[in-house]
């Protein structure tokens, strides 16, 4: 009883609640509904947890019994792992370390304002104000100049410096000072690394392994495509030749080429997505709708049991 | 007995198609992609009707304007959409209207944040450069002219919530910590519909199907969308039905976006690449074609028939 009717009577209440809401303008209705699905995102959050449990529970057995393919299973824990705790802000705790700091000093060349940049890392990129300031005629420029602190000279008065990494994951100094004729000022740019979601190792793996291994796998469908394309696309009788008909004038107008072989390709093509397309897609819509009402319904009622463990 | 071994009956021509290694086919795709971006075509093209509806809609707001960007997509489907959301971006920036983006996909905001050091906070048209005659854009400075307000997990279920209740979802916050209250272009901003328009890019679900469905309808609101090529056919029935004003599928909409807004980028070299490839898919199916007709039992003879305008039997 608690364990199979209890859940649905609670999802019942739910689902009505929120179907209600859309039909009935009940300032109260709206509100329940409202959190209702702010309960989603915190279930969706949570889920998240038990997703990591469960995957040690599924995977570790497999591990220890040496099933087959499991040193991909050490790689997927490993990595879980490696990804759990690289995301936490490990730089925060015991308070985060200031990114620099800048001081000014007597010295300089006499009549002039002078900044001096000293990074902690030598290839630390540098905006003064913005970019107003430009160095070596770019609004960019490097922290370091042969070697040596960058020393750029200033108008006296009021001014912003920004030193940062061009990788992300570094604390960025950005601090505005102000510096009077015959004195210098002293970018001190610690940088620190960050760790975290927007930290140095996180976003790494982020842009080097996550990255190119999921754009490599979309990127695989152009050769797939061509392969299915030479294997399976056969005008085996008049409704698939109607097919592949279709499909080549799509293709060809769908790229710059379709106008290079005839003009009106492209106005061809937009009239098949736009017609007979359309059609099909509405039909497939309106078919797909009236089945989730029909599912959502024997959900609501009851009759729709397996996501409780039900037949 | 070896001499019978040795001596194998010549292969026709259909058997020796039949054994085409489709290798080749793997190869004349690798040459297609790359040797147009080595070589570029600069083929013409001009923009579709869905992708003009969408530079109107976004070129009749006027300054001061808050739109909510949301940006559902992972690196996958970078190659399509980088292009559309600079592009649209350059555009946005250049009218002065502000920006508030989101999203729903896990794997987007570190892409969202490398894009907005990029494309959203310096400059990235100059007058004159590299032969742009548009209007210069100019800096946006975080939590003046756009904030990033990030990623909630939840998806349709976020989805609807941005349609009532967008600060709730966002607890209140940008995703750097800032309260909503204190950015000034975000007063009044309570829900998806107080935004002047909603600008849509997404790579598959939650994206544009989802908030066309979630909140579009419920609450009327004004939205366009930029998606994959895969996408577009099922998003064409709600451009005609007017709940998305403009939309954009796939890399060469992009590129004509791109048109549209002076600035080619990113998506007018990579539609060289889709003109060589489309054609290496084409003539993979005429090929498959030939060798299908050829070896099919009396198929040169069907051939012929048909050609020559005969009856079949």
């Amino acid at each position: 009883m608690v364990k199979k009717q209890l859940p649905l009577l609670l999802g019942s209440i739910a689902g009505i609640l929120v179907v209600a809401d859309l039909f009935v303008p009940q300032g109260w209705l709206a509100a329940t509904s409202d959190r209702l699905f702010e309960w989603g995102q915190i279930l969706a959050a949570a889920a998240l947890v038990l997703g990591g449990i469960n995957l040690m529970q599924v995977n570790y057995p497999k591990i220890r019994r040496r099933e087959e393919d499991w040193p991909y299973k050490v790689v997927l824990l490993v990595s879980a792992a490696a990804m759990f705790l690289v995301g936490i802000p490990w730089h925060e705790i015991g308070g985060a370390r200031s990114p620099g700091e800048v001081v000014v000093e007597r010295g300089g060349a006499a009549g002039q304002a002078m900044l001096r940049i000293e990074a902690a890392r030598p290839d630390a990129v540098v905006k003064i104000d913005g970019g107003a300031v430009p160095i070596d005629g770019k609004m960019i420029g490097r922290a370091s100049r042969d070697g040596h602190p960058l020393e750029i000279a200033l108008a006296p008065g009021k001014h912003k410096v920004q030193v940062a990494m061009t990788a992300s994951g570094y604390g960025v100094l950005d601090a505005e000072f102000d510096v009077a004729a015959g004195q210098v000022a002293v970018a001190h740019a610690a940088l620190p690394m960050d760790w975290g979601k927007e930290g140095r190792v996180r976003t790494w793996a982020y842009d080097h392994v996550f990255s190119p291994c999921n754009a490599t796998m979309f990127a695989l469908l152009a050769f797939f495509i061509a392969s299915a394309a030479f294997r399976a696309f056969r005008a085996r009788n008049t409704e698939a030749a109607l097919l592949l008909g279709a499909a080549i004038i799509v293709l060809l107008g769908r790229a710059p080429i379709g106008t290079l072989i005839n003009r009106n390709l492209p106005d061809i093509t937009n009239w098949i997505i736009d017609w007979p397309n359309n059609a099909g897609r509405r039909a497939i819509i309106m078919g797909a709708a009236l089945g989730a009402i029909v599912t959502g319904l024997r959900v609501l009622l009851g009759m729709e049991r397996q996501h409780v463990g039900g037949e | 007995m070896a001499l019978e071994k040795s001596v194998k009956p010549p292969r026709s021509l259909g058997e020796r198609l039949q054994g085409f290694d489709r290798r080749w086919i793997f190869l004349a795709m690798g040459l297609a992609i790359v040797i147009p971006l080595l070589a570029p075509l600069n083929l013409p093209f001009k923009p579709s009707p869905m992708v003009k509806a969408l530079y109107d809609t976004i070129d009749s707001l006027k300054e001061g304007d808050v739109a909510y960007l949301s940006v559902d997509l992972d690196p996958a489907s970078t190659p399509e959409l980088e292009p559309f959301f600079r592009a649209v971006v350059l555009h946005l920036k250049r009218k002065n209207v502000k920006i508030a983006i989101g999203s729903t996909w896990y794997a987007a905001p570190p892409l969202i944040e490398r894009w907005i050091r990029d494309a959203v906070e310096p400059q990235q048209a100059f007058a004159g450069q590299d032969g742009y005659e548009g209007k210069p854009d100019r800096p946006y400075e975080k939590n003046v002219d756009y904030t990033w307000l990030g990623f909630r997990e939840g998806k349709e279920a976020v989805i609807n919530r941005l349609g009532s209740d967008l600060r709730g979802n966002y607890s209140g916050r940008a995703a750097d910590g800032t309260p909503l209250d204190r950015i000034p272009f975000m007063k009044g901003k309570n829900r998806l519909g107080d935004f002047d328009l909603v600008i849509l890019v997404s790579a598959g679900s939650p994206g544009a199907k989802e908030f066309v469905q979630q909140v579009q309808t419920r609450y009327n609101i004004p939205m366009v969308a930029s998606v994959t090529s895969v996408m577009t056919t099922d998003l064409t029935p709600y451009y005609q039905a007017k709940q998305l004003l403009g939309l954009a599928g796939g890399m060469l909409a992009s590129a004509e976006y791109e048109q549209l807004v002076g600035k080619p980028g990113l998506g007018a070299k990579a539609a060289d690449v889709l003109s060589v490839g489309h054609l290496v898919v084409i003539l993979a199916i005429l090929f498959g074609n030939i060798i299908f007709f050829t070896t099919r039992p009396g198929g040169a003879r069907w051939l012929r028939r048909r050609f020559r305008g005969g009856r079949r039997r």
